[in-house]
């Protein structure tokens, strides 16, 4: 049951009575007559179960974009209904105004849009539809609320999209099928052809020059075909925020772009999340795999354990067989002495090319440079020593043979594509 | 038109009986709660404990002296307000008053003008003097038992009382006072207009707990009960409603006192009630929600500085001058070695060698600066923390 503001303002003209007759009597007998009308009006209401409901919902949106989920609204009783419907969602999944007024005639129905823009990356779910019906006086009616099940995908943001094109243009400047004259870089044989002034000489095919009786050079074009395994480290310290969002979110936007770019390279890529358990996984070939990642990455959250790596290096281990690029997409801090990254980096080094790359904190480079007081000198010392300590243990992955990418949350995903380029370009896949 | 059967509806509520099954530990608690609290509210009456009252069986009350004179026949009434007393025969009525200091002005007036006897238990300057009285109340230091001494016959039967608390020193010969102890009485006595005013200045005199000592109860019971009928009021200061004086005035006199606030315009008092329970149905409006709240599950904020501004607060503790120092030495090495394209592996003279001629400084002062001593307090930590900004800004110059 629920009443309306008539019944209040019902009650409020029981001061005209009360202030003539000068007795709190009557007034307190409007106000009791007011409730008993109101009471009536509610039992007069038509019934919520007169009401049905569905609810549509967009099955994805990817995050910061606007959205509308629809609810149908259908009179099954006999007599027109005249009432309102609030369609609850969760405070992130960024519902407008979900409350819709409706007058429905018998078998009448009607449909609201509520426009949702989601803040928050993950499964939107949506709360009960509460259904009101008004009394024929418009004084009370009834309320109940069902619950009708619903759920909006909101997909990574995947903001660095915007770094794609000028990367794509660097991918075709090496292979070679650029517009300008730039020589194909890469290892991999491509074809013959005549030798121009300009050539390297080292360029130089004898032997065909010997069998055609002109001097022809061999191209070169990068590997096609190779394999990309991306890791995103799914554990404790991606749970850290840095700047507004989890280091997580800067590692999902890294890979979404690298998987872009690698695939219009013409390689095959899988994405795995991992904390001690693969979390989420996408390895389809060709234009499916956007999607299927952008679905799959959706939904990790970090958690709060340990990552298990050497469970990570058997699964990588199990996933591809020949030699690949391992993108680790984690934290690179002194707590990878005893975590076992080292020793992974290491084992995957042996049979892989390893690529680690590390979220920077904005504020660990603010502390350092910060010389407001005394108590931020000492911050300028701690920070300075967080940076030696990572700095080290990034040394120490290099001498193992895995590159290593520190960045800014926002330059991450071009940092770690720019490095792919370039072992691309240097033939090292 | 959309199938009915992929449409969500609500179910038909459960019935009453079905409703008070589910609910019957509510229920049952509920019951439980309003009978625990009638249980408090009754028991919470506790008996009166208003100093000489005839309810009061305390040590203060005067419940003793009530049931003795009720057992001589005579008809105790305790009104809680003066106006309630509404006498019909003064002349077979005796009023007490106990307490007559807190009767206010008007009231005092309105028992002047009754004109039946009146005892009053305890005493006033103001009610003396208007009672016609000649006598003022004084205080007594040590009680003590004295005889009556005087020509009064309640007195004289009762013999001996015990004189404490308050008493009444004469200021004029209109009234008999009794048992002086010195000039301070206990009793006082007085007849003026046909009445008789009794004054019981020490009032222990009456209570339960001094009612059988000496000669205290035949003189109470003498002095109380002289008519079949006793009016017994305590004043308790917030009562303002007068006396009834029959005769004056034809009949019924006012008997209560109403402030009225004659500044609003008639009819405010019951316009403001109305607003109040307006204001409560308009409560009942706004809480009743439009459904509940949906749950938000919220993620783990922890910010990844949280450790390195700890590890600061630890140094900031300890005035570790000499780490802080150390960890930004290193760390400027280590940006200029990288931006003059020192490799880290490279040793401490090749370093300073290179640092010194890129910023144009002696290699001693770079490698004071770089390895020199750490410093002992903020001061010199500031000091060098310059120094060091200075030399990299040097060495970064384009």
């Amino acid at each position: 049951m629920h009443i309306t503001g008539w019944t209040v303002a019902l009650a409020a003209l029981g001061v005209v009575p009360a202030t003539l007759t000068q007795s709190r009597g009557v007034a307190f007998g409007w106000v009791l007559a007011v409730i008993a009308l109101a009471l009536l009006d509610a039992w007069l209401a038509p019934p919520t179960a007169a009401v049905g409901v569905r609810r549509d919902t967009p099955a994805s949106v990817r995050l910061t974009q606007t959205t509308r989920t629809s609810l149908l609204v259908a009179n099954l009783g006999r007599r027109r209904i005249r009432g309102a419907v609030r369609d609850a969602w969760q405070p992130s999944a960024g519902a407008g105004d979900a409350r819709h007024r409706f007058s429905l005639a018998r078998g009448e129905t009607a449909t609201f849009r509520t426009p949702m823009t989601p803040t928050r990356r993950g499964d939107r779910h949506a709360g009960a539809v509460t259904i009101r019906t008004d009394g024929p006086l418009r004084l009370a009616g009834r309320q109940r609320s069902l619950e009708a099940p619903a759920r909006l995908r909101v997909l990574p943001e995947f903001a660095s999209r915007r770094h794609l094109p000028s990367r794509l243009r660097r991918l075709r400047e090496i292979d070679g099928r650029t517009a300008v004259q730039l020589k194909g870089a890469g290892s991999e044989f491509d074809s013959l052809r005549d030798y121009v002034i300009g050539d390297d000489v080292r360029a130089i095919d004898w032997r065909g020059t010997a069998r055609r009786g002109e001097v022809v050079v061999r191209t070169y074009r990068p590997e096609r075909d190779r394999r990309v395994v991306v890791v995103l480290d799914c554990a404790r310290l991606s749970a850290a925020r840095v700047g507004d969002a989890p280091r997580l979110d800067a590692s999902i936007e890294a890979s979404l772009l690298l998987a872009a770019l690698a695939s219009r390279a013409g390689d095959r890529v899988q994405a795995t999340a991992f904390d001690r358990v693969e979390q989420a996984r996408a390895a389809s070939s060709g234009p499916a795999l956007m999607t299927e990642l952008a679905e799959a990455l959706a939904t990790v959250e970090a958690s709060l354990v340990e990552p298990d790596w050497p469970a990570l290096v058997r699964l990588v281990g199990s996933r591809v067989s020949q030699r690949s690029l391992v993108v680790l997409l984690t934290t690179v801090d002194t707590s990878a002495l005893d975590s076992g990254l080292i020793e992974a980096v290491a084992a995957l080094q042996r049979h892989h090319q390893v690529l680690v790359g590390s979220v920077e904190d904005p504020e660990l480079g603010a502390m350092i440079a910060d010389r407001a007081d005394a108590d931020a000198l000492y911050g300028a010392g701690a920070a300075a020593r967080a940076l030696l300590e990572r700095e080290a243990v990034a040394t120490r992955l290099r001498q193992l043979g895995a590159e290593v990418v520190l960045a800014l949350p926002d330059d991450l995903a071009p940092a770690v594509c720019d490095r792919y380029l370039a072992l691309k370009a240097a033939g090292r896949l | 038109m959309t199938a009915r059967a992929d449409l969500l509806t609500t179910a038909p509520g459960p019935g009453l009986r079905a409703r008070a099954r589910r609910g019957r530990l509510g229920i049952v608690a509920a019951l439980v709660f309003v009978g625990i609290l009638a249980l408090l509210v009754v028991g919470s009456r506790t008996g009166d404990v208003v100093p000489l009252s005839t309810e009061n069986s305390r040590a203060a009350g005067t419940r003793a002296v009530a049931q003795i004179l009720r057992d001589h026949g005579v008809e105790v009434r305790q009104v809680d307000r003066l106006g309630q007393a509404r006498v019909d025969d003064p002349s077979a009525t005796t009023v007490v008053i106990a307490n007559p200091y807190l009767l206010t002005p008007s009231q005092l007036d309105s028992v002047v003008r009754y004109p039946g006897d009146v005892v009053l238990l305890g005493s006033s300057d103001e009610s003396l003097a208007a009672l016609g009285v000649d006598a003022r109340e004084a205080p007594v230091l040590l009680p003590r038992t004295v005889d009556a001494a005087c020509a009064d016959p309640d007195a004289s039967a009762a013999g001996t009382a015990v004189v404490s608390d308050w008493g009444l020193v004469a200021t004029g010969d209109s009234a008999e006072l009794c048992f002086l102890d010195g000039d301070v009485a206990a009793f006082a006595r007085a007849t003026s207009a046909g009445r008789t005013v009794t004054v019981i200045a020490s009032t222990p005199l009456v209570t339960n707990a001094q009612l059988d000592r000496e000669g205290h109860a035949a003189l109470a019971i003498r002095a109380l009960g002289r008519h079949p009928d006793v009016v017994w009021y305590v004043a308790d200061g917030f009562d303002a409603s007068l006396l009834a004086t029959p005769g004056s005035g034809g009949g019924e006199a006012p008997t209560e006192v109403e402030a009225t606030p004659d500044l609003l315009p008639p009819g405010t008092g019951s316009a403001l009630y109305a607003l109040a329970l307006t204001a409560l149905v308009a409560a009942f409006w706004r809480a009743r929600r439009f459904g509940a709240l949906v749950a938000e599950p919220l993620p783990v904020v922890v910010r990844a500085s949280e450790a390195t501004r700890g590890r600061a607060r630890l140094y900031r503790r300890a005035r570790a001058t000499g780490r802080s120092a150390a960890s930004l030495r290193a760390a400027a090495a280590l940006r200029m070695g990288r931006r003059i394209g020192v490799p880290r592996s490279e040793d401490r003279a090749t370093l300073v060698n290179a640092i010194a001629r890129a910023a144009g400084r002696p290699a001693q002062d770079v490698d004071r600066m770089l390895y020199g001593p750490a410093p002992a307090d903020d001061a010199a930590l500031l000091t060098l923390i310059s120094e060091l900004d200075a030399l990299e800004s040097e060495v970064h110059r384009p």
